[in-house]
């Protein structure tokens, strides 16, 4: 990722100083992503990431590779897969071998890679879908919020505090049913869509908040600043001042918010599959198979770590990440 | 009869496993997969269970005392599910029913055998299991002398007249119904000749119940009953002395009968049982007192119950469980545990699990036998804990029935454990009906969403479109019991309350049990069968009667195909190791607990 042009021409006091000290002829960008590229940290993170967004994307073409689909029961099909005692794989460490490269699933026989690669899929499209739509949601309230002032203010800090008071795991639990009587007829499955859009619903209905009351602040503080004030004496109207005054210096937080959004949604996810409300068999999904492995590990440990750790490294990177993009966009805050 | 599970779902075996599976575990470890021994599963033989009838002799106490028993000790009980009723006439589910024998003496009742764990129908209340006149329409039990309740007033005739009578009350909805209809009428016309019960100073007739004596019952029926003795072993065909019957309140604290009475009843916690020092062991020749106290507390699930049996420490030593299994997931760390499987039993229970047909909205017989032809009952068992959970179901009538025809399996379930889909896809394209939709019903928890997967996969491979519908655990039986239900397939679970099909045919497939919560979950009425049940019903001779039950249950499943079967419960459980004298209860299909004691 580092160019090593780049790497070259750094200066070595540049860190702790200001944009007047950095030198001429450089973009903020471009001196942001000259600090990013310094912090080890960061692009590993980064490529981390990326590679997880990698796998989601090419899912079908990694399996169509590697010869398996997520389906296919493998080991009910073929008796010498699984013990027939106790539904745990023949083969030790979770049926690990050159067919099946991180083994296959206790009882059901399906193969984890593809499982893992094909929920890792599920998963990120769930929380990169609610992150897009939470992020929007909370700029436009959380500006609207702070700039408007006076009653829209207050109605809105009330919505908000309304909101982060629900709990979120609960409601869905609740909500779900609901939904899903009021739009699926009995006598049809309720379509893998419609849970995966009412999932992403939930998850941005109450996922917006803690971004928009920041950006509240925010805008508050930099309203009272010169420069709006200047823009607002030569006529500018509101909308320009949003525009060009106040998101160019919401950026950071937004970034930053909305990098940690996003590992977290992918958690809640999880966990809401975990609990059995989230998306059901046989569409693969990453919070199910720890549900699962929470079950088998006394039998059968192996299972539980490959989808253990993918996450455990995803979201460490994820947050590693907005650590980084935060100190390459705004170097005076220390860690 | 049935294991209970759900509030609203007395009659049937609902989610033993999937909530058990779905119990969050938390810390552990173990070395990963590795194929198990099959050496060591001792899978019970699959002989049907031969009831014979004893004699007073054997009706005679006390029981026969136990190699090295000692007294003294309490016995810690994990139980999951915590119990609803106390009141013997309301109790119908196996955790229950097990439960009773503690406090709750009847009529006639089981004995098992120490060693053979053979049961044998003995007098309890009763010198013996009944002497039949008029071609089996009378029954004469006479009551044993010394029989006394808890506060040490004696047993009379007319406790269990009232016993039997309150049955008959608006308010006692959840027992069995069998002895109530053989006197006053089928299905619920029964009530009709007594509404208000015994409470308002009306008595059934002389001609249908009589105590002539302080000890005499006589019970006269309208046509010959040989199956009476087992009916009488019911829990609700016990003692309730009519000063002290409270109605709905009998139901927190019954009087007791038997070795134990009931100290500390805290509905949804735990109850405790403790001696009865009024129980004289000359009147019992079953149970035993050897333990001080049983100490049952619910809300174990099945992982939990497990690995604290099985770890063994402190006061799980004395610890067991009566209705509580192996956890599916632990199964293969239990059989590697030698020490642990020395004080393990797996036992067949008498639960058949079958998935009904809605035969109301499948009406095609042949897209009916294409669903029993395509069904993976072996993989889906493998679902459910493979041959630890159960054994793959040729027919309606379980193993432990007498007459069970273990070769009987017309849809050839063991050969095909994945279904055979060749047959099923030549079936439907016979009736015309390739792509036929079909709405598979399932309870929202693991092992049945697992279960779906190979439901699904084995159900499409053979032609049809699957639709499946999660209905929520808790609701789950109040959703396939209603007649207008809007699916086709779904899974419901029958026990028989005695070894003889009579108590599963009949209420399972007869044709007058079509109404909302319900066990004809198929919803089957055929007005030929309908007859066929009403004939065998009036056979006299009991050995006759059995043979020909089975033989209509196989009729009912390659004539009309209301089920697919699917395999057989067993119950695989461990016990602490200071614990002795621990026996199965085939009948109740759960752990006996009346000659425990601690070592």
């Amino acid at each position: 990722m580092t160019s090593p042009s780049q790497t070259g021409v750094v200066e070595k006091t540049a860190p702790a100083g200001t944009e007047s000290e950095a030198p001429a002829g450089l973009a903020p960008r471009q001196l942001m992503w000259r600090r990013f590229t310094r912090d080890r940290t960061g692009v590993i993170s980064a490529c981390v990431v990326v590679f997880f967004f990698a796998v989601a994307v090419l899912a079908p073409v990694i399996a169509w590779l590697y010869g398996k689909d997520p389906y296919t029961t493998y080991g009910l099909d073929r008796p010498e897969l699984l013990d027939p005692l106790t539904g745990y794989p023949m083969k030790p460490n979770g049926g690990i071998d050159g067919e099946f490269w991180f083994g296959i699933e206790p009882k059901l026989g399906r193969d984890v890679l593809t499982q893992l690669v094909y929920g890792i899929r599920t998963s990120l499209l769930i929380g990169l879908a609610a992150t897009l739509l939470s992020t929007l949601t909370g700029i436009v309230i959380g500006v609207v919020a702070g700039y408007a002032g006076g009653r829209t203010d207050y109605f809105l800090g009330r919505l908000i505090d309304l909101l982060l008071s629900f709990p979120q795991q609960l409601f869905f639990v609740a909500f779900m049913p609901v939904v899903t009587a009021l739009f699926v007829s009995p006598q049809k499955e309720t379509p893998t869509y419609f849970r995966v859009t009412a999932l992403v619903m939930v998850l941005w209905l109450l996922g917006w908040m803690q971004l928009a009351r920041l950006l509240r602040g925010q805008v508050l503080s930099l309203r009272e600043r010169e420069f709006v004030e200047a823009a607002r004496v030569t006529g500018a109207s509101p909308w320009r001042i949003v525009r060009k005054e106040l998101l160019p210096n919401l950026v950071t937080p937004i970034l930053v918010q909305s990098t940690l959004m996003l590992p977290n949604f992918v958690t809640a996810e999880a966990a809401l599959s975990f609990l059995g409300v989230g998306v059901v068999e046989p569409t693969p999904d990453w919070g199910r198979m720890f549900a699962k492995g929470a079950n088998f590990y006394e039998g059968d440990i192996t299972y539980m770590f490959f989808p253990g750790i993918a996450m455990v490294v995803f979201v460490v990177a994820f947050n590693l990440l907005g650590d980084s993009v935060r100190d390459a966009m705004d170097p005076k805050t220390t860690r | 009869m049935t294991t209970m599970m759900s509030k609203n779902s007395r009659r049937a075996r609902t989610y033993a496993v999937a909530l058990a599976a779905g119990a969050l575990v938390l810390a552990g470890c173990s070395s990963g997969g590795g194929g198990s021994d099959p050496k060591d599963s001792n899978e019970p033989q699959m002989e049907s269970q031969d009831i014979t009838i004893g004699t007073a002799a054997d009706s005679t106490g006390p029981a026969k005392d136990l190699a090295g028993a000692k007294k003294g000790g309490t016995v810690t009980v994990l139980q999951r599910d915590a119990f609803e009723h106390l009141d013997p006439g309301q109790i119908y589910v196996s955790d229950e029913l097990i439960m009773q024998t503690l406090y709750n003496r009847t009529l006639t009742n089981y004995q098992f055998d120490d060693k053979t764990g053979k049961a044998k129908l003995v007098g309890d209340l009763a010198t013996n299991t009944g002497k039949s006149s008029d071609g089996g329409r009378t029954w004469t039990y006479t009551l044993k002398d010394g029989l006394k309740y808890e506060d040490g007033s004696p047993i009379t005739s007319r406790d269990v007249r009232q016993a039997v009578e309150r049955l008959y009350a608006p308010y006692q909805t959840n027992g069995p119904t069998y002895l109530q209809q053989w006197l006053s009428g089928e299905g619920q016309k029964y009530r009709k000749a007594l509404p208000d019960g015994p409470y308002k100073g009306k008595h059934l007739p002389k001609s249908v119940l009589d105590t002539p004596d302080d000890k005499t019952i006589v019970f006269h029926f309208d046509q010959p009953r040989a199956e009476v003795p087992f009916a009488v072993a019911m829990p609700n065909i016990s003692a309730v002395p009519p000063s002290k019957d409270t109605k709905e309140k009998y139901d927190k604290a019954p009087l007791a009968s038997g070795p134990y009475k009931i100290q500390n009843f805290k509905p949804g916690k735990g109850i405790q049982f403790v001696k009865n020092d009024h129980w004289d062991p000359k009147t019992d020749s079953i149970r035993h007192q050897y333990v001080d106290k049983f100490d049952v507390s619910f809300g174990h699930q099945w992982v939990d119950s497990t690995r604290r049996l099985q770890a063994n420490k402190g006061a799980d030593r004395n610890g067991m469980t009566w209705t509580n299994a192996v956890d599916p997931s632990q199964i293969s760390t239990v059989l590697k545990d030698k020490e642990a499987m020395s004080r393990s039993l797996t036992e067949t229970q008498p639960y058949v699990d079958v998935v009904s047909i809605n035969t109301d909205r499948v009406k095609n017989k042949k897209v009916r036998e294409a669903i029993a032809w395509a069904f993976p009952s072996g993989q889906y068992l493998q679902q459910f804990g493979g041959p630890k959970g159960g054994e793959i179901g040729g027919g309606l009538v379980g193993p432990t029935l007498k007459g069970y025809d273990p070769s009987f399996d017309p849809f050839q379930k063991k050969k095909y454990p994945g279904g055979n889909a060749k047959k099923a896809k030549q079936l439907l394209k016979e009736a015309g009906e390739e792509n036929y939709e079909l709405v598979y019903a399932y309870g929202n928890g693991d092992t049945h969403q697992d279960a779906s997967v190979v439901v699904e996969q084995a159900l499409e491979r053979a032609g049809f479109k699957v639709q499946k519908k999660e209905i929520d655990q808790s609701t789950y039986y109040t959703q396939i019991g209603k007649v207008k239900n809007k699916f086709d397939l779904y899974r419901s679970s029958w026990g028989a309350d005695w070894p003889s099909a009579s108590t599963v045919v009949p209420p399972v497939y007869g044709g007058e049990n079509v109404y909302d919560d319900s066990s004809n979950y198929s919803h089957l009425n055929v007005p030929s069968l309908n007859k066929e049940i009403g004939k065998v019903t009036r056979v006299s001779d009991l050995n006759q009667a059995t043979s020909q039950w089975i033989k209509l249950s196989e009729k009912i499943l390659t004539d009309e195909i209301p089920a697919v079967p699917t395999f057989y419960n067993r119950l695989f459980t461990l016990w602490g190791s200071g614990i002795g004298g621990v026996k199965f209860n085939s009948v109740y299909g759960a752990v006996d607990p009346t000659a425990t004691f601690i070592k």
